[in-house]
């Protein structure tokens, strides 16, 4: 079983990383071309204007100071302030707000995944080089090939505008109350039991967690066919049939988990792709999430939000990672030694 | 052959292409079907990329106002592709097809500017993954052969560069350049040095094991000699995997930057900027083809490297499992 010394060995492994990764969003900020008092103050202030916020912001303090005060914010989850749109409203509430929406998004489009993902790949290594195999192989490919922003579009045109199934974009319509309880509406509108209202939220999430979830199956049954193969001519594998346990049970009982460890790492890995994948997938979808959020805010110069959203993603990008190292550990037991 | 010819002489006896012919590699690349697929594929991809450049655009300093900007008046503008019957657009004559993908907005011929966009995809590609190649190899081999506190240098900031997901730091990253396509790609190339950098420092310690290495270093080789004589070789498989699968995923995040506006700027042959105007202006008036055939394009080209290094992963190690994401 996992051993706490693994554990804690991989949690120090974690400190360097992070600081490193807040030290380049540190230099982020402050290799960003103009000047962040000017655009918090607006093109048309004065000059005596612009330096008293210069002042305010501690810019004209020497960087190593600046530097120190920023890890101390990153430590406490203070990001600053909003620049622009919403501007003066703390990062980290703003960040809350947005978070919900990218994480139920990312995580059906996941379900989806190792739910097709994991039977296609074991059923396509159990018949290898049949019919059904090659399809799962060619339509994996495929799957990983297709850009979301043109899959989404081209779902969008067929479900939504042809077929007028579900709707274009948005999370949730304008009839409808949005809770706003934990965040993620399907949820939310159940909890209130507004039956319509989840309905509507979940015909607005059809197509962008379909678009992420293909992607996610893709990468999953590729992984799982290549994983199932090599544990399929394993001595432990024969032992088990030659026993006269039945072929399904044999594949499900000691093909499985065996199978399964390096899967949970490209679960993990591709967690990060799938956040990439969000702030596509809510871009060609119009969704109001951490994507969006960051997109805007480049565009914008709204330096403390891209700051905030590339330090969360990059903190939950490793957080994943490690937990998927647990996971390893413990499906793996000699892993940790 | 005496123990004494080492590889030394073995290389200058064989030459590269030598060793590559008598390796299974090739032969088990070329019984793979899908592998072949890529290829051809590719091939293709190439072969309508040159066309697009020199022949349809053609010079030295190409003249590209027919693609960039619009020659309002010669075309109908919105204009569907052959044979669509769109309601209120008069149907191309099929025997007389100007237009086989239609026109967009500012009645610019679709195909012209999609058959450009192959050559854009796969010059700013070659760029983008040569240049990660060659900074990682280098890298890595760096950090394999020196170790300790070089190792650790080098491998810790590429900890900290892969702590991100691609796109995002990608993103992060533009918003310091600012939003160009050379940005776009100066940012992927920063995000893609330091898997290079892990594969072939992975490749470049096993061969640093090997006896013969060893052997070459009592016979008073250089540094820079056993690197380029030795580790480079007998590394190179892992580093072409890497940089096929990798120009699949270049060519489709150089797109997605300009999809979302920070690559290519609107107005750009590019197939991420067509399919951005593509979605945005004509998506809900249905006009499909204007982000149909950008998409298309794109999607098969990533196709064809994925099926290609796909077999060429398979082909150099059938137990080899390492994904990228």
């Amino acid at each position: 079983m996992t051993s706490k010394r693994f554990i804690l060995k991989r949690l120090l492994l974690l400190v360097p990383v992070l600081l490193g990764v807040a030290t380049l969003v540190f230099a982020i900020l402050h290799l960003s071309p103009g000047n962040p008092a000017r655009v918090i103050a607006g093109a048309r202030a004065s000059e005596a204007f612009v330096q008293r916020i210069e002042n305010d912001l501690g810019l004209n303090d020497p960087i190593w100071i600046q530097y120190g005060r920023f890890l101390g914010d990153v430590v406490t989850f203070d990001f600053g302030r909003s620049y622009t749109v919403r501007q003066g409203t703390p990062v980290s509430t703003v960040l809350q707000t947005f978070f919900p929406t990218t994480l139920e998004l990312a995580l059906l489009g996941q379900l989806f995944g190792i739910l097709i993902g994991l039977p296609l790949g074991v059923l396509s290594a159990v018949k290898q080089d049949s019919l059904t195999d090659h399809f799962t192989r060619i339509g994996a490919l495929a799957g990983i090939s297709v850009p979301i922003f043109w899959s989404g579009p081209l779902l969008i045109m067929l479900f939504a505008v042809q077929l007028d199934l579900v709707p274009t974009s948005g999370r949730l319509g304008v009839a409808y109350d949005n809770p706003e309880i934990t965040g993620l509406i399907t949820v939310d509108t159940l909890l209130v039991g507004d039956i319509p209202a989840f309905v509507d939220a979940a015909q607005h999430l059809a197509l962008p967690a379909l678009v992420i979830g293909i992607y996610a199956t893709a990468l999953i049954s590729r992984m799982m066919r290549s994983s199932m193969l090599e544990v399929i001519r394993q001595d432990y594998m024969r032992t088990a049939r030659a026993k006269g346990q039945g072929a399904k049970i044999t594949v499900m009982k000691h093909g499985f988990r065996n199978a399964l460890i390096p899967v949970v790492t490209i679960i993990g890995i591709q967690f990060g792709s799938l956040l990439g994948g969000a702030v596509l997938t809510e871009t060609v979808f119009n969704i109001r999430g951490i994507g969006t959020l960051l997109v805007e805010a480049i565009q914008s110069g709204d330096y403390p939000v891209v700051q905030g959203t590339v330090l969360l993603f990059a903190l939950l990008f490793t957080l994943v990672n490690l937990g998927v190292d647990i996971t390893y550990s413990y499906l793996d037991p000699r892993i940790d030694q | 052959m005496s123990t004494e010819t080492t590889s030394e002489e073995h290389t200058s006896e064989r030459g590269l292409v030598d060793r590559l012919f008598a390796s299974p590699f090739l032969t088990d690349l070329l019984s793979n079907r899908l592998a072949l697929i890529g290829l051809g594929i590719i091939g293709m991809l190439v072969v309508v990329a040159l066309y697009a450049r020199f022949v349809m655009i053609g010079g030295l300093t190409p003249d590209l106002t027919p693609i960039v900007s619009s020659k309002l008046g010669t075309a109908p503008s919105m204009q569907g592709p052959c044979g669509s019957s769109k309601v209120g657009q008069s149907i191309q004559n099929a025997g007389n097809c100007p237009y086989p993908f239609g026109t967009d907005i500012q009645a610019r011929n679709i195909f012209d500017r999609v058959l450009y966009g192959s050559w854009l995809a796969l010059k700013w590609g070659t760029v983008t993954v040569g240049i990660s190649t060659v900074l990682g190899v280098g890298l890595g081999t760096l950090a394999a052969y020196y170790g300790d506190v070089t190792d650790n240098v080098i491998m810790r900031t590429m900890d900290v560069l892969l702590a991100f997901p691609s796109l995002l730091l990608a993103l992060a990253l533009v918003a310091i350049f600012g939003p160009s396509l050379t940005n776009a790609v100066i940012a992927l190339v920063l995000v893609y040095t330091p898997r290079f950098a892990r594969v072939v420092r992975g490749a470049a310690l096993k061969v640093l094991e090997d006896e013969y290495v060893d052997a070459t270093v009592a016979l008073g080789a250089t540094d820079p000699r056993i690197l380029v004589k030795h580790v480079l070789p007998n590394s190179l498989a892992p580093i072409t995997v890497q940089s096929t699968l990798n120009f699949g995923l270049a060519i489709i995040d150089l797109a997605a930057l300009s999809f979302l506006g920070f690559g290519a700027q609107a107005g750009t042959p590019s197939w991420g900027a067509m399919l951005s105007e593509g979605v945005n202006y004509g998506l809900l008036s249905g006009q499909w083809w204007w982000s149909f055939f950008p998409g298309l394009f794109l999607a098969v080209t990533v196709l064809g490297f994925n099926l290609l290094g796909d077999g060429m992963r398979d082909a150099l190690d059938p137990r080899m499992r390492e994904t990228v994401d």
